[in-house]
């Protein structure tokens, strides 16, 4: 008999942020189902879907063995997670150092990674790349975050305490959109070889792995 | 009186900036401030890039309980670094694993990942672009407005503050600097009564009124009443050096 998930996970095909959430529960082998709502249909606005996120937004979380704990805010849903349920701290840290750089860097990922590689997708994909100078402006912004992380990605092989964390899982769906639409794959090549090196470091692992190939199965049966 | 520590904070007088003087007031910690002058992009000098990698204020140094130093950057990691280790009473923040705690979490990575980023691409093309781009002064100032309806709606909810009670979180205080400069990011407040209201009741307490002012007096709100003229003058000034340090870190 199937074993009924834990947890729900309400995400988009399209947008990277649910599939954050998605390698987290993976890796930490939590089981949980995904509903996709139609955004099309605009059912992320809707008063159903405003209970569980004022923002109308996805990903939200909802935990069944919490009392239906419900969470949004994909940075804010993986503290959660690893605060519960890795106690092994098999991605995330014991000590308190550790934990408030594991932080910092995950709000680096939500305030200055995400927002503007979004903002450079959006004029790509939906306004054809113009107008060119705002293009440019969220490109240059995406080349910034990346030589950041290559800066001290250069002197150490992860984000935070010399170990795969949520931190480093968090960066990884958003640099993947920078190869596929903003930047093209040879920027990070050439200009990061470091970054390089530590995505596929992460890529590598059967669960995150597992995740991107649905994504990308998902993602080329919508267009 | 404050109490004692060695924290240090490096500075401007913008909403991310004083999101940390105001929680340092509000929780009675002494501090020491350093005011980085971005208009001469002394956050991009080694010295400061060994603190924050990514050379954008603010950033805070401390010495931690092994004695040793710790640095820190990002200002929603600075609040959650500074409520855990010495906002043990929770005068502003609550209990570690309660529901109140993750529901402030949610909020503050809102305010981090949307209100932050998105009123902050409003100023640029409102005020810094240089030309006029119709399309991106609209996307940004929308986004900002649907970003204040959703604390406004939240706020009607609650009567109070973004996390249902009585107390005044971090949440609210990362929040607060953003929504004082309403006007830089040409949006007006007349159709968000509750976020109004609010902003004006947390103006009243001690510790946000002081830490607004660090490193250097708090001018936002007084440019609700600025003519059209003086608010283009004023952007022009600043859109020069707001321009010089794209370029320069388009060539890093």
């Amino acid at each position: 008999m199937a074993v009924e998930p834990q947890f729900t996970l309400y995400s988009t095909v399209v947008g990277p942020n649910g599939w954050k959430v998605a390698m987290v529960l993976a890796e930490l082998g939590l089981i949980y189902r995904t509903i996709y709502p139609d955004f099309a249909k605009k059912e992320q606005k809707g008063p159903e879907f405003l209970k569980l996120n004022p923002n109308g937004r996805i990903p939200v979380l909802v935990d069944h063995h919490y009392n239906n704990f419900t969470l949004w805010e994909s940075n804010a849903i993986i503290e959660y997670l690893v605060t519960k349920y890795d106690t092994g701290n098999r991605l995330s840290f014991g000590d308190f150092d550790n934990q408030q750089y594991m932080r910092q860097w995950m709000y680096f990922q939500a305030s200055g990674q995400g927002p503007y590689y979004g903002q450079a997708v959006w004029f790509m994909k939906n306004c054809h790349g113009e107008p060119r100078e705002v293009v440019e402006r969220y490109q240059n912004e995406t080349r910034r975050v990346i030589s950041v992380l290559e800066r001290v990605l250069s002197q150490q092989e992860w984000l935070v305490g010399g170990k795969l964390s949520v931190a480093d899982i968090s960066f990884l769906q958003w640099n993947t959109s920078a190869d596929r639409i903003i930047l093209g794959s040879e920027f990070i090549d050439k200009e990061a070889p470091h970054v390089r090196r530590w995505m596929n470091a992460i890529i590598a692992r059967p669960a995150i792995a597992a995740i991107m190939q649905e994504r990308m199965k998902l993602l080329s049966a919508q267009t | 009186m404050a109490a004692k520590s060695d924290i240090h904070l490096y500075t401007a007088a913008t909403p991310n900036g004083i999101k940390i003087s105001m929680l340092l007031e509000e929780l009675g910690l002494e501090y020491k401030t350093t005011a980085i002058d971005i208009s001469k992009n002394t956050q991009k000098e080694p010295w400061f890039l060994e603190i924050n990698p990514n050379g954008r204020i603010p950033a805070l140094t401390d010495t931690f309980t092994d004695g040793s130093p710790i640095n820190l950057f990002e200002s929603g990691a600075i609040m959650q670094y500074l409520v855990d280790r010495y906002d043990k009473d929770h005068k502003v923040s609550y209990p570690f694993g309660s529901r109140e705690y993750y529901e402030t979490n949610c909020w503050l990575m809102w305010q981090m990942g949307g209100l932050g980023p998105m009123q902050g691409q409003s100023n640029h093309f409102t005020r810094y672009a240089p030309e006029r781009i119709e399309y991106g002064v609209n996307r940004y100032q929308n986004e900002t407005r649907r970003l204040y309806r959703v604390m406004d709606t939240q706020l009607a909810k609650t009567k109070k503050f973004l996390v249902p009670g009585d107390k005044l979180t971090i949440a609210d205080i990362s929040c607060w600097g953003w929504v004082a400069s309403h006007t830089w990011a040409g949006v007006s407040l007349d159709d968000f009564p509750h976020l109004n209201e609010w902003l004006e009741r947390l103006l009243a307490r001690p510790g946000i009124e002081k830490g607004r002012h660090v490193p250097k007096r708090h001018t936002a709100l007084d440019q609700r009443g600025l003519s059209q003229e003086e608010l283009d003058k004023r952007a022009k000034e600043a859109a020069k050096w707001v321009q010089e340090g794209m370029k320069q870190d388009a060539q890093r």
